[in-house]
C-alpha cells in the first residue's frame, strides 16, 4: 500500500476527513502531526485563485513527500492541495505525517509546508473589487526553504 | 544525415501566459536546440518582448513534468513549461 497520498482538489478540502484517514492506520505509529493552510482575509481580498501545472505539480509534491518520508522514517504522508477559486477561511492545503514518535512527525510537516511554498508548482492570483493580480513569493518563504535544505544536507552528510 | 529537426511543446503558465498571450506553442526548429537557453533565444529572435519575459532569472522550468534547473537540456519531443516563481501552500 502506497504510504504517500498526493491529491489535488478542485472542490473544497475536508481536513478533518483527511486527518481521520491517517489516524489509526499504522500500528507502528505513535504520532500523527498535521498542518492546514487556509486563505487569510487580507485587505481587499474577494477571492484567492490557485493554478497548478497538471502532471508537474503532482510529481513535485510526491518528491517533497518522499524526501520527508525517507529523512524522517515516516510511515504515512498525505498532501492535499486545493486549486481553483477560494474565499477567506477556506483551506488551501492539508499535510499530515505519521511516524513512530512525535518529533519526526512535527519536523516532517514543518519541512513539507516550508518547501512546498517555493518548490511546488502553484500560482496564486488575488481577486479584489478592482481586479486581480498574481502574487509573488515572499522572501521569508525562500529563506525557510533554504534553511531546511541546508539542514537536511548537513544531517545526511 | 538524419532529420535533426527538434520539435518541442512549450507551455506558458500563470503570469507568463498572460504576458505572452498564449498558453502553448509548438516549436519546430531545423537547427539543433540543445537547451532551454537556445529555446529562449529562438523565441527572442522572433518576439523580443516574449524573449525578455522568458529570460528573466526568476523563471522556473518544468521539463516533461519534472522541475528542471536552468539551463535545462532539451530533446526532440520534450514538453517544456516556463513558469513564474511558485506561490503555493
Amino acid at each position: 500500500m502506497d504510504p504517500i497520498l498526493i491529491r489535488i482538489h478542485d472542490t473544497p478540502l475536508s481536513p478533518a476527513q483527511e486527518l481521520a484517514a491517517v489516524i489509526g492506520r499504522d500500528g507502528g505509529c505513535g504520532a500523527i502531526a498535521s498542518f492546514v493552510g487556509q486563505v487569510r482575509q487580507e485587505d481587499g481580498l474577494v477571492a484567492l485563485e490557485l493554478e497548478h501545472y497538471p502532471g508537474g505539480t503532482e510529481a513535485a509534491l510526491r518528491e517533497i513527500a518522499e524526501n520527508a518520508r525517507v529523512h524522517w522514517s515516516l510511515k504515512r504522508v498525505a498532501i492535499h492541495h486545493r486549486v481553483g477559486r477560494m474565499e477567506a477561511g477556506e483551506p488551501i492545503v492539508f499535510i499530515a505525517a505519521a511516524a513512530a514518535h512525535r518529533r519526526a512527525a512535527f519536523e516532517a510537516v514543518g519541512y513539507m509546508i516550508d518547501v512546498l511554498k517555493t518548490q511546488a508548482p502553484f500560482w496564486k492570483r488575488l481577486h479584489t473589487a478592482d481586479g486581480s493580480h498574481w502574487i509573488e513569493t515572499r522572501p521569508d518563504d525562500e529563506a525557510a526553504t533554504s534553511a531546511w535544505l541546508t539542514e537536511l544536507q548537513n544531517k545526511d552528510a | 544525415m538524419g532529420d535533426r529537426t527538434v520539435k518541442l511543446t512549450l507551455h506558458f503558465v500563470a503570469a507568463l501566459r498572460d504576458r505572452l498571450g498564449r498558453s502553448e506553442m509548438v516549436l519546430e526548429s531545423p537547427e539543433p536546440l540543445t537547451d532551454s537557453e537556445d529555446v529562449v533565444a529562438w523565441i527572442a529572435a522572433r518576439d523580443p518582448d516574449a524573449g525578455a519575459a522568458l529570460a528573466h532569472q526568476s523563471v522556473r522550468l518544468i521539463r516533461n513534468n519534472q522541475i528542471a534547473p536552468r539551463p535545462a537540456p532539451v530533446a526532440d519531443g520534450d514538453t517544456l513549461a516556463f513558469c513564474p516563481p511558485f506561490s503555493g501552500g
